[in-house]
């Protein structure tokens, strides 16, 4: 198919938009078949789209756009905020995690050690030296610093 | 044709004339009602279904706002809005019938509301149109909006346009002219 361009169509489209017609273009219009069906279209087209405009149903309400633009974006805030905090608690986490499998073998023998040595019935005073053990307390804070750390992240990202 | 700006009708273009660029919530009311009826107007010719263009009504001005663009101007953002909006329409024909980007056929989802469609005889000889059809002729004629603007909108290329509209064009006039509309009949 060919195209039929005419060179009238730019004065045609904006007379058929406006309906400001002079003489000689309508007497091109009348005369020319692309321009004819030009005009029907655009002035077609113009009245129906006044007519959808001023359609009585009402148009969604704007202040509810907004306020789900503006969660959106407190949401998107949010997550960028608390993303260092996420990183931090996961490190905290591998960390833990990676001190506390560096020391499991001995950490297994300090607690076996410890408990297979412990008489409940011994005072405060006279329980081994490895019960208050200052690595111990250390291996065992991580590991439950990790797991809070772990619980942390997995409530932070349900949520 | 000689390319125009995407813009709207003189009378609501000179009301938006230098108006903040910062888009606070007064900003985008003015913007909304300003821009929202002939967006509507376009979202409902192209897809022919009133809740489904209210709906992607609404993803438009929530996707313009997401993304922060503030734009140089009401006209600006409404040419963003429209570009916006005509993806979204992209994304639901091509949702609903994969071909439908190629050989676009007329739309017959089960949403379609054919009360729209014969509210007037140009919106029922617009629904036997390819959506893309609709689109282009929409965005050309009433919109005024240059090939190159049409080609951004609807991912085709700039040079194809003037080709397609003319077809489309053509289309729209047998069907027009098939309900017995002639252009004496419109121009007065």
């Amino acid at each position: 198919m060919t195209t039929k361009s005419c060179s009238y169509e730019d004065a045609v489209t904006a007379a058929a938009r406006s309906g400001d017609w002079s003489p000689e273009l309508k007497a091109h219009r009348d005369g020319c078949l692309t321009c004819a069906e030009l005009t029907l279209v655009v002035a077609a087209l113009a009245a129906d789209a006044e007519e959808l405009a001023a359609m009585d149903t009402p148009l969604p309400d704007s202040a509810l756009i907004w306020l789900r633009a503006r969660l959106a974006t407190r949401e998107r805030q949010y997550q960028h905020a608390t993303r260092a905090i996420v990183w931090v608690q996961r490190a905290a986490m591998a960390i833990a995690l990676a001190i506390g499998f560096a020391f499991a073998p001995g950490l297994w023998e300090l607690v076996s050690g410890t408990f297979s040595g412990l008489n409940l019935s011994l005072s405060a005073p006279n329980l081994p030296r490895t019960a208050g053990s200052p690595l111990l307390v250390v291996v065992v804070s991580m590991l439950v610093l990790g797991g809070l750390a772990l619980w942390e992240l997995t409530v932070a990202q349900e949520n | 044709m000689i390319p125009m700006a995407l813009t709207l009708p003189q009378t609501q273009a000179a009301g938006l004339a230098g108006r903040a660029v910062t888009m606070d919530e007064a900003a985008f009311r003015h913007l909304y009602d300003r821009t929202a009826r002939p967006l509507r107007a376009y979202l409902m010719r192209s897809c022919g279904d009133l809740a489904l263009a209210d709906d992607l009504l609404q993803e438009a001005y929530l996707r313009m706002l997401r993304s922060g663009f503030e734009g140089e101007d009401d006209d600006h953002r409404k040419n963003y809005l429209y570009r916006i909006a005509t993806n979204l329409l992209r994304d639901h024909f091509r949702r609903k019938k994969p071909e439908s980007d190629q050989v676009p056929e007329r739309d017959e989802s089960p949403g379609h509301d054919v009360a729209i469609h014969l509210r007037s005889d140009v919106g029922g000889a617009m629904a036997e149109l390819a959506p893309r059809d609709r689109q282009m002729l929409w965005l050309a004629y009433v919109e005024g909006a240059s090939h190159h603007e049409i080609a951004k909108a609807l991912g085709l290329r700039s040079a194809s346009i003037r080709s397609m509209l003319f077809r489309a064009r053509e289309r729209l006039a047998k069907q027009l002219q098939a309900r017995g509309l002639r252009p004496e009949l419109e121009v007065s």
